[in-house]
């Protein structure tokens, strides 16, 4: 599906590159231009991420409509913050992944404190759809990743994802799991060590 | 918490799952300890890994309302980079300067009203007093205005009868002056520790506040005074937050 519009994108931006940066990353280099107010380069960056970001915050938000503000929040402080992007901390990938994953942690732990909920207009949710050898690619990619989730110890399996998807603190996790904190600590702890083995990082 | 405690929160910082002051507590400590750096950083693309997996496109015109809004919105500009020369021989000056600023400031029969307990610009002590900070339910993390450059923040507590200063990047102080950073309560400007800005701008200074539960800041705020320090503040306020 559509995640492979990322992998087409990047493999897009590698070969149209004319920046003369360092760097020959294509997402760096899209970053590096967006950084400096160019709206062309972060709408190729849209398109690579966006399905990055929306599947993380949908997995955590859940409701579309509210996913989707969210989504949109992401990349406006993506945009932001483009020129403090720093590449000795990590790939842009992963920072992306961070910023997306901790505004819809933010936007589910600030719904459940203040819990008036508004009516929310459900937009229509239109799907890309992608070519055959793209969505091999993320097929494979996918089962590489449940395979490495599956290869967790149940416990700690149950704790990273409660904690990541669920959106929870590993004391609320403790509370649902009616283990003590020490112990759930130790499972995120030692089931992320196993999943970094298992996987290694983003490119 | 202890100060093993704090290293083993990098996985569950990684994965947004702190609360808030566990959150503040790990993000002050981590920026300068090696260990939780690479392993925050490995965290995180493990997980942009698994968070790829779930990709899903979103709404065709997000894209367009995405961009209507940024070419409406104002980019931040970069951070400067701090400047590389030899570390280790900085560190050691700043120790040195810290120590002849602390005689000097006893010899001159200053009070000084916070008592200075480490400098620890690359020692893990500090992070040991940080815990200690937030060990307490009334721990404070708040981040300095300034123009001045680099990034300045308190974290402290009553209860713990603790502050801790952390700054990055500050800039250098002129010859003969130092950074000095006061507490300001309903008496007025208190005077906590003289710092010293000539080492590559980090500082990590952990200050028992005397007087603990009693000294509730409304402010905290810095200014440029002789290295001997003053008892009261005689500079302009260079960064400054309100509580």
């Amino acid at each position: 599906m559509a995640e492979s519009r990322f992998l087409r994108a990047r493999r897009a931006a590698r070969s149209s590159t004319s920046d003369n940066t360092v760097t020959d990353d294509p997402l760096t280099v899209l970053l590096r231009r967006a950084g400096r107010g160019d709206q062309t380069a972060f709408a190729e960056l849209y398109d690579s991420l966006s399905p990055l970001v929306h599947g993380v915050v949908l997995k955590v938000v859940r409701d579309p409509a509210q996913s989707e503000e969210v989504t949109q929040e992401v990349f406006v402080e993506l945009w932001r913050l483009a020129a403090r992007f720093d590449e000795t901390r990590g790939s842009v990938t992963s920072w992306v992944a961070t910023v997306a994953h901790r505004r819809a942690i933010d936007r589910v732990r600030s719904e459940q404190s203040s819990r008036d909920r508004v009516a929310r207009q459900v937009s229509n949710i239109v799907r890309d759809y992608d070519d055959v050898s793209d969505e091999v690619e993320s097929r494979f990619e996918r089962v590489r990743v449940r395979r490495a989730l599956e290869r967790l110890s149940g416990v700690q399996r149950e704790a990273v994802e409660l904690a990541y998807f669920g959106g929870h603190t590993y004391r609320e996790v403790a509370v649902l799991l009616e283990v003590a904190e020490g112990t759930v600590k130790t499972r995120i702890r030692d089931g992320m060590i196993r999943l970094r083995d298992e996987l290694g990082g983003a490119a | 918490m202890s100060d093993i405690d704090i290293h083993h929160l990098a996985a569950a910082y990684a994965l947004d799952a702190l609360d808030v002051r566990e959150r503040a507590a790990f993000e002050a400590h981590y920026p300068s300890c090696e260990v939780c750096r690479a392993d925050v950083l490995d965290f995180r693309s493990t997980l942009a890994v698994v968070a790829e997996a779930e990709a899903m496109a979103p709404p065709a015109d997000l894209r367009r309302r995405v961009l209507e809004e940024i070419a409406q919105t104002r980019q931040l500009s970069p951070h400067l980079p701090a400047s590389v020369t030899d570390l280790a021989e900085r560190r050691r000056r700043h120790r040195r300067t810290i120590a002849t600023v602390m005689v000097a400031a006893v010899a001159a029969g200053l009070f000084l009203a916070g008592t200075l307990v480490v400098d620890g610009g690359d020692s893990p002590a500090y992070a040991t007093e940080l815990a200690k900070v937030f060990d307490h339910a009334d721990a404070r993390l708040v981040t300095l205005d300034g123009d001045g450059g680099g990034r300045v923040r308190v974290a402290w507590s009553g209860g713990a009868e603790r502050a801790v200063l952390l700054a990055d990047d500050l800039p250098e102080a002129p010859d003969g002056m130092a950074y000095e950073l006061w507490l300001i309560d309903d008496s007025g400007p208190v005077p906590m520790n003289v710092l010293d800005g000539a080492d590559d701008g980090e500082i990590r200074d952990a200050i028992v506040m005397d007087g603990g539960d009693g000294r509730v800041p409304t402010a905290w705020g810095i200014t440029l005074e002789p290295a001997t320090g003053s008892a009261s503040p005689t500079g302009d306020i260079l960064y400054v937050s309100t509580v």
